[in-house]
């Protein structure tokens, strides 16, 4: 019907063909190499649940080929090996068993340090699942989120009857990993589940969706689901859980030989894509299930020589063509080389060799229900049919064999890891890795449980009766892509002012800052430096906290929340503000000006507006204040008009009086220039005399082309956050988050002035009275440099050293152009009971204690 | 499909006493939201007169138009490109508020229309985000 590229070569298929159906058919049985020892993996489970047939299709690695359909042109490989999986050189590693032990990673190459990285990168390129494709980009998922009344995961039988009878009370989703009906064997059961599928269809609030894997139950509820090119977010108000059961794993001697397989895969390989799994079989039926599969391989002219067959089911066998019939038999050892060649049954106490190709497993039923563990109790997830099955364990449990077929661990592994003193199910877990490959304890978390049990009582075998305990089962359920486990995360989310595209218009070099898209400099931020300093030039600082306070109890709400005093504040006139934590601890500054009795206005860092918002209407609820809170930052743009002509720049643009009397240093005043009307902040942050025109946001790129037009008589430009920096620093001002800890105080900042102790109560005060009783210990300070490098800023983030010991680190650092000195903040910790005024950076240059500001101390040019 | 408008509605936010904002006369056309229990947010309200200053029992109301940005779904497959945008469960009718594309937004449901109000300084992202992710089943 059609042609797929297997390693290079073309493989027919026909329709409805897995591509390890079409495989098989052509005669591969080597699917994989196992993880660590490299051991040949054939086809086993045929379900897709356990790892030994995952491959690489169309560079997509760990694909189970067991339930991937086959399309036209695909190109198959299978991962691992060396040179191929065929003819694996690192199969020596099996033979190497005994030295490379359960826990070897932890144990080896710990001494000397230098081969853990060598060995770590042999170690990679030997193992693993597949590679990523080098070339190929990640597609895009589309991402969307369902709200339904019940998620019904699974569409067999149990999942669609219990589709059909949420459907009559609430809207339902049901999903499947598959296609429903798809790769069922005719018969009884086929016919049962189209019905099924027709029924529900036709249901008007019953949606379907194929081929989308849950993976795992998270609070809420919330089921993502994974499907091609696509996730969706399933926010449930129930799950039924309906995903089935996975056949019981044998564990014994040989068990993970290519011809040992389980009974769905190997009835699925006859009855389905009518492929002999084998030539001769020996078949193991412990479920009503096994009759069948028995069936389908006689059916398919499989010869079995031998039956090991349940006493309960004994009497149902067919009466010919099914060879010995050992009631109650085990299998005892699987033996061969590149494949199964006898199997050694337990008949009478005794063992009995029959020469054959396949091994056909039907052991029982383990529900498959980690999903449904993955919910927290109490939560409407509900199991139904096979999944809800309670599996009884037999009394019996494996000497030898591989447990763990993902991660190669052996019964062997399990026993010394006991020994070394791993001694219950999940830290065995951890410690030998067992349950945690592709198919996360599918196969082996029943083995591993009853392993843990049984050694627990210190018995060889579990006790008869209900299965012990599983590990904890946690998502994903299946393996997931990077893709889909990426999809719809956006983890950044950027702000951008009204003046945005003006920047962008002018060339500014932009980049985030406190979650804004900020201009950093125009091109030249020397030049934009000397604007500020020399002449004028406007700054983007609508990024700004702006909050409107007002109420009855707006007095009080600021005057508690700010640990300066409030309540001699006039009219027209502003305070700098720290705003602290009750630890004491400062959390942000800013601006706050009183507007009128029972009104204020306050500023408050670009990055610290949510939380002064959220600081504010928390403590008018907690003091059950009648004040309220109006967030501005949105509504307001604000632009810093700064420069020695800035007030010569602003009167050309205003009949509004703009002098020292009627907008004085440390205050403001509603104006309106070039027809916006604006509240016009004095302000002091880059030292010189500087006008913030807060005004509403869709005005503000008017305002801004006003200003740059009217300023070209003094050479107006634009300064970004770059010229910022110096100018604040050559101020000694700090940048909150920049040049302070999370748990800096006032008086570690140098800034004891902002805070009156005599004030009855504000926020952080208890902690601070408590802090005062307790020695200094570490605080900012002002440095300047010698000697260091020629990039001043390169010193920022060096630690501070005195005789060998770090005792600090710079924060800040740039060449001061007003000064030209090297100057910065940084913190310092006290040596021997006082704080050191002489010390060393880590790249040698000498930095000495001063104190700030570095620029116009006395602050004349800001006044103006 | 769906059809994506960037709008900029009048929008009235009114902070008063839980008594002031219930007792507060709504204009007819305007959709009110109790955002909290002492703020109302109105929106398509452009006729409401302002109070600068709460004083006594009466609300502080100001029109605060500049501060919201409307980014309108509408069409046959509105809600469906709301889907691939918020997990927020929209009413039939009415609004809810919660995070959309990572954004704090306000959103109102009327029939195949879908209003998502979000801060003036997110609106370029979120629109942006959503021509991204609900690109099929965006009209061009």
């Amino acid at each position: 019907m059609g042609s797929i590229e297997f390693e290079g070569r073309p493989v027919s298929f026909e329709q409805g063909d897995t591509i390890a159906s079409a495989l098989y058919r052509v005669g591969v049985r080597t699917f994989s190499r196992s993880l660590k020892y490299h051991r040949r993996r054939g086809l086993y489970c045929g379900t897709g649940d356990c790892p030994n047939c995952l491959m690489t299709v169309d560079e997509r690695p760990a694909v189970h080929t067991c339930t991937a359909p086959c399309v036209e042109g695909m190109r198959i490989e299978r991962p691992g090996g060396f040179p191929n999986a065929e003819r694996d050189l690192l199969h020596v590693t099996d033979s190497l068993h005994r030295v490379m032990p359960v826990g070897f990673y932890y144990k080896t190459f710990v001494r000397p340090r230098f081969a853990w990285p060598i060995a770590e990168r042999v170690i990679r390129r030997a193992t693993g699942l597949g590679a990523l494709p080098p070339t190929t980009a990640a597609t895009r998922q589309v991402v969307r989120h369902e709200h339904v009344g019940t998620l019904v995961v699974g569409a067999g039988i149990a999942g669609l009857d219990a589709a059909r009878d949420a459907g009559a009370w609430g809207s339902v989703l049901v999903c499947d990993e598959g296609r429903i009906c798809h790769a069922i064997a005719p018969g009884t059961t086929a016919d049962r589940l189209a019905e099924l599928a027709t029924e529900v269809r036709s249901l008007e609030n019953v949606a379907v969706l194929e081929g989308f894997t849950a993976l795992g139950i998270y609070e809420g509820l919330h089921v993502p689901l994974a499907g091609d090119g696509e996730l969706v977010h399933v926010h449930p108000s129930r799950v039924i859980v309906a995903t089935g059961a996975v056949e019981e794993h044998g564990v014994f001697p040989g068990n993970d030989l290519p011809g040992v397989m389980l009974g769905r895969g190997a009835a699925g390989l006859a009855g389905i894509h009518g492929v002999r799994p084998g030539e001769r079989a020996a078949v193991v039926v412990r479920t009503d299930e096994g009759i069948d599969h028995l069936r389908a391989l006689t059916g398919a002219g499989v010869e079995i020589v031998a039956v090991a067959v349940s006493t309960a089911l004994a009497a149902r066998l067919p009466s010919d063509g099914v060879g010995e019939i050992v009631v109650d038999g085990d299998v005892l050892e699987a033996r061969g080389g590149s494949s199964l060649r006898s199997v050694t049954l337990r008949r009478d106490g005794r063992g009995k060799r029959f020469d054959c190709d396949l091994l056909v497993l039907s052991l029982g039923l383990s529900p498959r229900d980690g999903l449904a563990r993955m919910a927290l109790p109490g939560e409407p997830v509900t199991l139904v049919g096979d999944a809800a099955g309670e599996t009884r364990h037999d009394g019996r449990c494996g000497h030898d064999g591989t447990v763990c077929l993902c991660e190669d661990v052996s019964m062997h592994d399990l026993e010394q890891a006991w020994d070394e003193g791993f001694r219950n199910a999940e830290i065995l877990k951890r410690y030998t890795t067992t349950t945690m490959g592709p198919c996360q304890g599918a196969m082996c978390g029943r083995a591993l449980a009853c392993f843990a049990a049984s050694h627990a009582d210190g018995r060889s075998h579990p006790p008869e009766g209900p299965d012990p305990p599983r590990t904890t089962a946690r998502p994903p359920t299946r393996p997931v892509t990077l893709e889909s486990l990426a999809a719809g995360v956006h983890e950044i989310v950027d702000k951008r002012t009204s003046l945005h595209e003006l920047h962008v218009a002018a060339g500014a070099q932009l980049d985030r800052s406190g979650g804004w898209l900020r201009p950093f400099s125009y091109g030249d931020w020397r030049g934009e430096y000397r604007a500020v300093r020399e002449r004028v030039s406007v700054m983007d600082v609508g990024t700004l906290g702006k909050f409107s306070i007002a109420g009855p109890g707006a007095d009080e709400l600021v005057d508690r929340l700010f640990p300066c005093r409030t309540d001699d504040l006039e009219p027209g006139r502003t305070r700098y503000v720290l705003t602290l934590d009750e630890a004491g601890y400062v959390m942000d500054d800013g601006l706050l000006g009183r507007v009128g009795e029972g009104e204020w206005y306050l500023t408050s860092t670009s990055g610290g507006a949510g939380r002064t918002d959220a600081r504010l209407r928390n403590l008018a609820d907690r003091l059950e204040l009648d004040a309220h809170v109006l967030d501005r930052t949105a509504q307001w743009g604000a632009i810093n008009v700064a420069g020695p002509y800035a007030r010569d720049l602003l009167e050309r643009l205003t009949d509004d009086p703009i002098g020292a009397e009627a907008v004085p240093s440390r205050g403001f005043a509603d104006v309106t220039v070039a027809g916006v009307p604006c509240r016009a902040v004095r302000t002091g942050f880059v030292g010189e005399l500087a006008f913030e025109l807060h005004h509403p946001r869709r005005r503000g790129p008017g305002l801004w082309r006003e200003l740059v037009d009217a300023g070209r008589e003094w050479d107006l430009r634009p300064h970004g956050l770059d010229a910022l920096e110096l100018l604040r620093l050559e101020k000694g001002h700090v940048y909150l988050g920049q040049d302070t800890m999370p748990d800096d105080t006032p008086v570690k900042l140098r800034m004891s002035w902002a805070v009156d102790m005599s004030k009855q109560w504000f926020l952080g005060k208890q902690a601070l009275e408590r802090m005062s009783t307790l020695p200094p210990s570490r605080r900012q300070v002002g440095l300047e440099f010698s000697g260091g490098p020629a990039d001043t800023a390169a010193l920022r983030g060096e630690p501070l050293i005195v005789r060998g010991t770090v005792v600090g680190r710079i924060t800040s650092a740039e060449r001061s152009i007003a000064l030209d000195r090297a100057i910065g903040l940084g913190w310092v910790r006290t040596v021997d009971g006082g704080f050191p005024e002489r010390l060393e950076t880590g790249s040698g240059a000498t930095a000495r204690v001063v104190p700030t500001p570095f620029y116009d101390p006395e602050g004349g040019r800001m006044r103006g | 499909m769906a059809e994506l408008r960037v709008e900029h509605p009048s929008v009235v936010m009114v902070l008063g006493s839980r008594d002031a904002c219930d007792s507060f006369e709504v204009p007819d056309g305007t959709t009110p939201m109790r955002i909290a229990p002492r703020e109302l947010m109105l929106v398509d309200a452009p006729g409401v007169a302002e109070v600068r200053v709460p004083t006594g029992s009466a609300p502080w109301v100001e029109n605060v138009s500049d501060a919201w940005v409307a980014l309108v779904l509408e069409g046959v497959d509105a809600l469906a490109a709301f889907a691939r945008l918020s997990e927020l469960e929209l009413p039939v009718e009415g609004w809810i508020q919660g995070e959309v594309v990572r954004a704090a937004a306000k959103v109102l449901v009327a029939g195949d229309r879908v209003t998502i109000l979000v801060p003036a300084m997110l609106a370029t992202h979120v629109e942006d985000r959503i021509r991204t992710d609900a690109a099929e089943v965006l009209g061009s």
